[in-house]
């Protein structure tokens, strides 16, 4: 018998914590999302009638397929700009390469739905780029279906292949590229045969993270896809419901989307895993000497695709501070769509700073122990914990926040009305995030520090609160702030979850997008803005010493 | 001072033994070694009496009292680490008293014994100083303090000096024995080298594979390898391999090999026995023309194949009869001339040649 109670008490105590909060949270509630699909309106047995039902009608079938090729589109032109733009920054001299990779982040951590939103200011129905446009005599250009979906997503979403196949390029040690080039290959052919098969499995893990990014997506499609069925939307349609919810049907897409989710995510783990003989280069790749032609064109290719991904952002800042009459737009400076929106919406703001902040510490004190205990202790039930607390990766917040209703709006807990349940909802999804950054800090610690100190009498649990906390403290800083900036922006669990006087900003935005005041929504979309790149230019140096992105 | 009973300990990893029912008995105050090739298990042997790798079998025991089912941090079991583990984010001082705080020492307590241990390693005056301002040799002697103000009642090393350049590792290890013998601690210390081994141990246990292969002080070791891989891991020798026939005076016995008579000790074999011994090369000496060899010594004629000139040694390649190669040295540089004959005579004295007892 392995005698391993001896030092098991701590890492035990921990995992029993994260079960019990994931089961109650998590699989609970998506347990009641598959059973509301699963059951008859008694409620008591099992059929298949609500899966009969939602697929023979053409609109939600046309939901599924709507959602997979636009996001098999906007995965496939991602991978297509991303890869030639981490190659040209890892390779190629670009001016001004810190700086574009700063830029270069940031449309993941932007609010998706603002984003599509301004791109609506500037190419929608009464978009000024449109108008412009229309002036000159084209017509016919617009930011909504399909195309303008996929267009938007590749300009938020690139930055997950780019960032991983950058790493990847990075870390082919230059002996490998000489090799090739020795045994006769040339430079192309190296390229073609060893640099990029080395860099597949990153590019495809990058490439995958798209697919199940652009599936989830609520906010997007719920201001682009107009009159398209698109997975989340109908779900929230159908959950919400005009005239009272059908919790079966929302179930049914729900369960298809946490499927087609759950595919996505397999996938990526596999890739991810395969990655690791692309790492550990010990001398990185030199930049290619080139002529002055390909040095132009790649530098206007990279700050092209960039600065166009951000264009939207800027520009609804700048509309924010002009002046609307209803929904027609008057040059001139002003602020009274500021005005307008401080008026109403004090509370919203508040509850967004304070909920997030709930989140996200809860999030760093749940995920911090849990990302220690997978990286140092490795065992069966680590493995076990490990997967459980991926799970929330793929399901998507509309799923996760029809489940905490059906499973949290009666019964012996209940906490739809509270603002805990939005607190739940955040941390659950960003509980993933949270333990891959510890885990990423703490490989770069020592594990002998750990067992130096427990050597001489602090106990494992104190050693972790009393070395090992400290030794992470910035990285648990940079990691807490960045959950702290996307659960700011969170919108698709939100608005499935918000009662009352706990709307958030993104309610607030989400709101004015139903409506016809442009203005009021574009001050929305600068204060979110604001709330989230504000924070994360404070801690930039943070993270770059960490090494930190959101992957 | 306390002894260490390790009894049948086993651990596997998967498919790897990597501690194959090991027993040892560590005396009071000793110094024991654990010495092997890279992958034997000397470091996990090593984590297990530290606490940091569960047993899949087996019992460890200090003094009387059994502590394989005791968690690390009560062990007080002090380990000096490869890498050194210094707490980046505490000063010297603060990492020496660490685990005095750990323990509750009073406040008072703590800075006397933190500047008598900081003493003991030389490095008074260093108190706060940061890690990072301090060398690979300076921050093993932190390591070592912070390890010894605890006053755990056993020392463990694994492989501390692997990080620093050959001198500082000669100066190191020097001052390790030093302290260890002062203070009476019984010392289990990990090394791949087997110089260090041999330099620093009051017994050595060599490992192979997961097992013991042999325990003994450091001359029996080397002189009286129980095993070929011992023989061999301990350092250059001459493993051959013959029949045993009766020797010239009684009681002795001698084996032809490569065309050649070696002679054996008194006792170590019978006529017919299959034997394999070592002879090492140092224990070969050059005879030149005119000269005798030492009474008792046994004689060889061989073909001078090569010379190797080493600085303090001088390695040379020799070929028996058949052709069978055969290694010798001698310190500094022999006479010219006896190098420049092609045939030469080396002697040696049988009692160096050792039979293994399990070739
Ligand atoms: N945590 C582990 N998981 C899996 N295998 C391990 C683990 N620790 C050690 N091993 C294996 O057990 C065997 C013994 O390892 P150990 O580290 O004890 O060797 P060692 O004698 O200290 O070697 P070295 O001189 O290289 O440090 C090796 O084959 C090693 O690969
Ligand atoms: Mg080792």
């Amino acid at each position: 018998m392995r005698i391993a109670a001896a030092r098991a008490g701590f890492p035990l105590a921990v995992a029993a914590v994260a079960f019990a909060f994931l089961g109650l949270f998590l699989l609970y509630p998506l347990f009641g999302v598959f059973k509301a699909s699963f059951l008859d309106p008694t409620g008591v047995s099992f059929t298949l009638d609500n899966y009969a039902r939602v697929l023979s009608r053409a609109f939600y079938r046309a939901s599924l397929t709507n959602s997979l090729t636009i996001g098999l589109g906007a995965t496939l032109a991602t991978t297509a700009i991303g890869v030639p733009l981490a190659f040209c920054l890892a390779r190629l001299p670009v001016p001004g390469k810190p700086v574009l990779l700063a830029l270069a982040a940031l449309p993941l951590v932007l609010p998706s739905f603002v984003g599509a939103y301004a791109w609506v200011l500037l190419l929608g129905r009464s978009g000024i780029v449109s108008q412009a446009l229309r002036a000159i005599g084209i017509d016919g250009v617009s930011i909504y279906g399909k195309h303008g979906l996929i267009l938007v997503y590749t300009l938020q979403t690139f930055p997950y292949v780019l960032l991983p196949t950058l790493a990847a390029f990075k870390a082919i040690d230059v002996s490998i590229e000489e090799a090739g080039q020795n045994l006769g290959a040339s430079r192309w052919r190296v390229f073609w045969t060893v640099i990029l098969p080395v860099a597949a499995p990153a590019v495809l893990s990058g490439a995958l993270l798209v697919l199940m990014e652009t599936l989830e997506n609520f906010g997007v499609p719920f201001v682009l896809a107009e009159d398209m069925p698109i997975l989340a939307v109908e779900a929230y349609k159908l959950f919400i419901g005009e005239v009272g919810g059908n919790p079966a049907s929302a179930g049914v897409l729900g369960v298809l989307l946490v499927a087609c989710t759950t595919v996505a995510l397999l996938l990526q783990r596999y890739y991810l895993g395969r990655r690791r003989f692309a790492t550990g280069a010990r001398r990185t790749p030199p930049e290619l000497v080139v002529g002055a032609g390909l040095r132009g064109l790649a530098t206007a290719y990279c700050w092209g695709v960039v600065l166009l991904a951000l264009v939207p952002f800027f520009a609804v800042v700048a509309l924010s501070f002009m002046e609307y009459r209803g929904p027609v737009l008057h040059p001139g400076f002003s602020l009274d769509n500021f005005l307008r929106l401080l008026d109403r919406s004090q509370r919203p703001l508040m509850n967004t700073l304070v909920l997030a902040s709930a989140a996200a510490g809860g999030a760093a004190l749940l995920g911090v122990p849990i990302g220690y205990v997978l990286t140092r202790y490795r065992s069966r039930l680590a493995d076990v914990l490990d997967i459980v607390a991926m799970i929330p990766f793929a399901i998507a917040g509309t799923v996760l926040g029809i489940g905490l209703v059906i499973s949290f709006n009666s019964g012996w807990l209940i906490l739809t009305g509270s603002p805990l349940i939005l607190v739940l909802a955040y941390l659950v999804r960003k509980l993933p995030f949270n333990v891959r950054a510890s885990s990423a800090i703490l490989h770069q610690i020592d594990p002998s520090l750990e067992e130096a100190s427990i050597n001489l009498g602090v106990s494992p649990a104190r050693t972790f609160l009393t070395l090992t906390v400290p030794l992470m403290m910035g990285g648990i800083i940079g990691g807490t702030i960045l959950t702290w900036v996307t659960i700011a922006s969170e919108l698709s669990a939100t608005v499935v979850l918000y009662s009352g006087p706990w709307a958030t900003m993104t309610v607030v935005m989400f709101q004015a997008l139903e409506g016809t005041s442009a203005g009021a929504a574009s001050a929305a979309a600068t204060v979110l803005i604001v709330v989230t790149v504000v924070p994360l230019i404070l801690v930039h140096r943070l993270l770059r010493r960490h090494e930190m992105s959101l992957l | 001072m306390t002894a260490i009973r390790i009894a049948e300990v086993a651990r596997s990893f998967g498919a790897v033994r990597a501690v194959d029912r090991v027993s040892l008995d560590i005396n009071e105050g000793e110094f024991f070694t654990l010495l092997g090739p890279s992958g034997c298990g000397k470091t996990t042997l090593l984590r297990m009496i530290a606490g940091f790798c569960d047993l899949d079998h087996g019992a460890i025991h200090f003094g009387e009292r059994r502590v394989d089912t005791v968690p690390p941090h009560r062990r007080n079991a002090g380990m000096v680490f490869q890498n050194y583990a210094i707490f980046p984010n505490l000063t010297v001082a603060g990492n020496v008293a660490y685990g005095l705080k750990a323990r509750n020492v009073p406040a008072g307590e703590i800075g006397a014994r933190v500047a008598r241990a900081l003493k003991l390693v030389h490095l008074d005056g260093y108190d706060e100083r940061w890690p990072h301002q301090l060398s690979g040799g300076q921050l093993q002697r932190v390591a070592i303090a912070r390890c010894l103000v605890i006053e755990p009642e056993v020392l463990l090393l694994d492989e501390p000096l692997s990080n620093l350049d050959a001198q500082l590792r000669v100066e190191m290890r020097r001052e390790i024995r030093l302290l260890q013998q002062s203070l009476k601690i019984t010392a289990i210390y990990v090394t791949h080298d087997q110089e260090e081994a041999l330099a620093i141990s009051d017994r050595i246990a060599v490992m192979r594979a997961g097992r013991t292969e042999q325990v003994g002080g450091p001359t029996e070791i080397y002189q009286r390898p129980a095993t070929r891989f011992v023989a061999e891991f301990m350092g250059t020798t001459n493993l051959l391999s013959g029949i045993a026939v009766d020797g010239p005076v009684g009681g002795t016995a001698k084996v032809r090999v490569g065309g050649q008579d070696f002679a054996l000790p008194a006792g170590t074999a019978r006529p017919r026995d299959a034997v394999t011994f070592s002879l090492r090369p140092e224990a070969l000496r050059l005879i030149a023309p005119g000269e005798h060899a030492p009474s008792g010594w046994h004689t060889l004629e061989a073909r001078l194949a090569g010379v190797e000139f080493l600085g303090v040694l001088t390695r040379l390649d020799l070929q028996l009869a058949d052709g069978a190669p055969l290694r010798a040295a001698t310190l500094d540089l022999p006479p010219e001339a006896a190098l420049r004959r092609e045939r030469i005579t080396v002697a040696y004295d049988p009692q160096r040649v050792t039979v293994l007892s399990k070739p």
